[in-house]
């Protein structure tokens, strides 16, 4: 099936959209429907390292992650929860692992769900195993396995499929380290894009045979590296207003899923969520300042603006204070659902929402432009070449530096820096050429002789 | 829709980076610092610049003027890349300016050597690899980019590394240190494995760990063990090795920040 492009927005404007509901809510799982009126807890987790030396201790320490969960649940009354499994490589280097894995948890979901009533659903999300020790192999032998993992965790029990796919990174790599704005481009907007379709196609086949749901990807690999590159204000790595052009120009490229397929919920870490819900309607995880257990950002409030499913990123399993890690997150996490959803049930979901919005909007330029009524500039900005994957990453970036420059002359405050580093990416960007087929062949040249790990051969180029 | 004023954002919030910007821009605190020997300049400001075809030109104009090529990789390529490391340190310049400015530097000295034959001396070689299991490189990256930026010789074992390769370089290089990088919480124990092997193989130098997930208190589990929080610490950890701090113990008192 060839990915059905977006060309127009699936809100009329930006006031439209909160959090908890969404124009194409999804059915999922034990009893729930994401994006239907409510928020939920979605909890991600990553086993004690110790853990993956064998199968049957890993799903045995899955199951006493699960168990911890739903009890928590329970026990503090929520209504609704998501568990979400990033594979270990283990588990999707041998797809069986992956699928025991699966079929234990939901065994116990299920368990809680016949007692108690709870809403539950499972999210496995496939490991890109599609690399060797010299180069990507995205087209390779791995491929089979990377499938066959997902189908049998989909047969197994997981409901949601989601993967954090990596093509177009060997670039991207590369030009974020040297302030390289057309290699970003190509990177992520060029082969990014391509390789999302392919892989997506495959996924959503994949759930339409097992009658689960084709949920999403984030551009993980590469916005989040600029993100965490970029780190906090003080960090002297990237210049914030590059890692927000990343950012931006991963919208599209995430987009790509929802084109082929996909319909959401979208990954937690995909920062760019918020674009694509605007531009698909469908609803979407993000994470925010209930992810500090796996990394920091500078928007933590203003990301859960728009949010259907709330995530802590990642948590490893081990014993706190109050619990276990799972256990301690989970609640946080539902605490703040419970927060959105009274908003939602008492029809203060706006204020609340525009709160959480601007708490951070002034924060960084990451978040000024995440910031959900500039978000849906950047998807207007996406879908007005929509049929093109070049010209409307381009736009994406083009109107990405727009807002900044925006904000900045007004109450965002940039550094010297960041100013500078904002104006280069600029005038890079009015350099580029309009014509794509120009543009590929030009990084095509470029970068196969600039860095020797890119194989044109994993794009079909 | 709601909105601050201008008094009561700050009450919410402050850029600490534009509160406490430098007053020099980074080209007015490099001008400062340049040698100034007219040969030199030009090529410590092309180093700076990240203008390879510059550096190259520079190095030309000083060999043809009789400099030693050799020589003018510690004289004028190294002098360059001092200035850009200093900036960095200094937080006056980012890191993709040390990339670019390390990427002009080594194919200069790549051009040196090339007009000379001989072999430049490098303050000392170290090893650096990504764990085995791991194929996410770019911490790695950044740690060579800066040591080699800082005059030290790395041999760069790639991503993925059985702990029998890292053990096999390690006894043939006979590195100052040895530098691991991890993504993941499941890759990093292959740290663990690599100092055995060290340990039982009577190896002692420092192995130090850093990025995604790795933390502190994981890397101080195993004797041969010391966290690097920032790739910049990787250079500044061969220092202190170089100028013999060798103790692990004495390292980790040094680095460790938490």
């Amino acid at each position: 099936m060839a990915a059905k492009r977006y060309t127009s927005m699936a809100y009329a404007s930006a006031d439209e959209m909160t959090f908890g509901v969404a124009k194409y809510p999804v059915k999922a799982g034990l009893g729930l429907e994401i994006g239907a009126g409510y928020t939920i807890p979605e909890v991600n987790y990553a086993p004690r390292p110790e853990a993956g030396a064998s199968k049957e201790k890993l799903v045995r320490e899955y199951e006493r992650i699960t168990t911890d969960i739903m009890e928590r649940m329970v026990q503090v009354g929520f209504p609704a929860v998501i568990l979400e499994t990033e594979h270990v490589q283990q588990m999707s280097n041998n797809p069986s692992w992956g699928a025991e894995v699966a079929h234990a948890q939901k065994t116990i979901m299920e368990k809680y769900h016949d007692e108690y009533g709870i809403k539950c659903a499972l999210r496995h999300t496939i490991g890109d195993i599609r690399e060797n020790r010299e180069f990507m192999q995205l087209r390779g032998d791995k491929y089979s396995v990377f499938l066959e993992a997902f189908e049998e965790c989909a047969k197994a029990g997981a409901d949601l499929l989601s993967v954090e796919s990596m093509g177009g990174k060997e670039i991207f790599d590369y030009a974020i380290l040297r302030n390289d704005i057309a290699g970003m481009l190509y990177a992520i907007g060029c082969l990014g894009s391509i390789d999302m379709e392919m892989v997506w196609t495959d996924i959503s086949n994949i759930a339409k045979k097992t009658g689960t749901v084709s949920a999403g990807d984030t551009d993980c690999a590469q916005a989040n590296t600029a993100m965490f590159i970029g780190g906090g204000l003080l960090n002297k790595n990237l210049a914030h207003t590059i890692a927000v052009l990343a950012r931006a120009i991963s919208a599209p490229r995430s987009l790509v899923a929802y084109e082929s397929g996909a319909v959401g919920p979208g990954k937690d870490c995909g920062y760019e969520n918020v674009i694509i819900k605007a531009i698909t309607g469908m609803p979407m995880t993000t994470e925010g300042k209930t992810s500090t257990c796996a990394h920091s950002d500078v928007m933590g409030n203003l990301i859960m603006e728009c949010c259907d499913c709330w995530s802590n990123e990642s948590v490893e399993y081990h014993g706190e204070f109050g619990g276990t890690t799972v256990q301690c997150w989970a609640e946080s996490l539902a605490y703040d659902c419970a927060l959105m959803n009274t908003a939602l049930e008492t029809k203060n979901d706006k204020v609340l929402r525009d709160l959480l919005m601007l708490s951070d909007r002034y924060r960084d330029p990451q978040a000024y432009v995440l910031a959900y009524d500039n978000a849906y500039r950047v998807g207007q900005a996406i879908v007005k070449d929509g049929e093109n994957i070049y010209l409307r990453a381009k736009n994406a970036a083009v109107e990405c530096c727009n807002i900044v420059s925006e904000g900045a002359a007004g109450k965002l405050e940039l550094s010297r820096f960041e100013t500078n580093a904002l104006a280069d990416a600029k005038a890079a960007l009015d350099a580029l050429p309009d014509d794509m087929d120009k543009f590929m062949d030009d990084c095509l040249t470029k970068y196969k002789s600039e860095v020797k790990v890119f194989l044109p051969e994993n794009y079909g180029l | 829709m709601l909105d601050f004023t201008e008094a009561s954002l700050k009450r919410v919030l402050t850029r600490y980076n534009v509160a406490l910007e430098k007053a020099l821009t980074p080209e007015e605190a490099a001008e400062e610092i340049y040698p100034k020997d007219e040969l030199i300049y030009p090529i410590a400001k092309a180093i700076f610049e990240g203008e390879e075809d510059d550096v190259i030109e520079g190095l030309q104009a000083a060999i043809d003027a009789g400099k030693d090529p050799i020589a003018l990789i510690d004289d004028a390529l190294m002098v360059g890349m001092g200035v850009v490391i200093r900036l960095y340190d200094e937080g006056v310049i980012f890191l993709p300016n040390v990339m670019m400015s390390a990427d002009a530097m080594l194919e200069g000295i790549e051009y040196c050597k090339e007009n000379s034959g001989a072999a430049p001396k490098t303050k000392g070689t170290i090893v650096c690899h990504v764990a085995e299991g791991d194929v996410h490189d770019i911490g790695k990256n950044i740690v060579t980019a800066l040591l080699r930026a800082n005059g030290y010789n790395v041999v760069d074992l790639g991503r993925d590394v059985p702990s029998e390769e890292v053990l096999a370089a390690v006894k043939k290089e006979k590195p100052l240190m040895l530098t691991g990088t991890a993504l993941m919480t499941t890759t990093m124990y292959a740290f663990k494995d690599v100092n055995d092997k060290l340990l039982e193989n009577g190896v002692k130098i420092p192995f130090v760990c850093g990025g995604g997930a790795v933390n502190q208190d994981f890397v101080s589990q195993f004797t041969l063990g010391i966290y690097g929080e920032e790739a910049a610490d990787a250079p500044k950890i061969a220092d202190a090795i170089l100028a013999g701090t060798t103790d692990v113990a004495e390292l980790r008192e040094k680095f460790h920040k938490h």
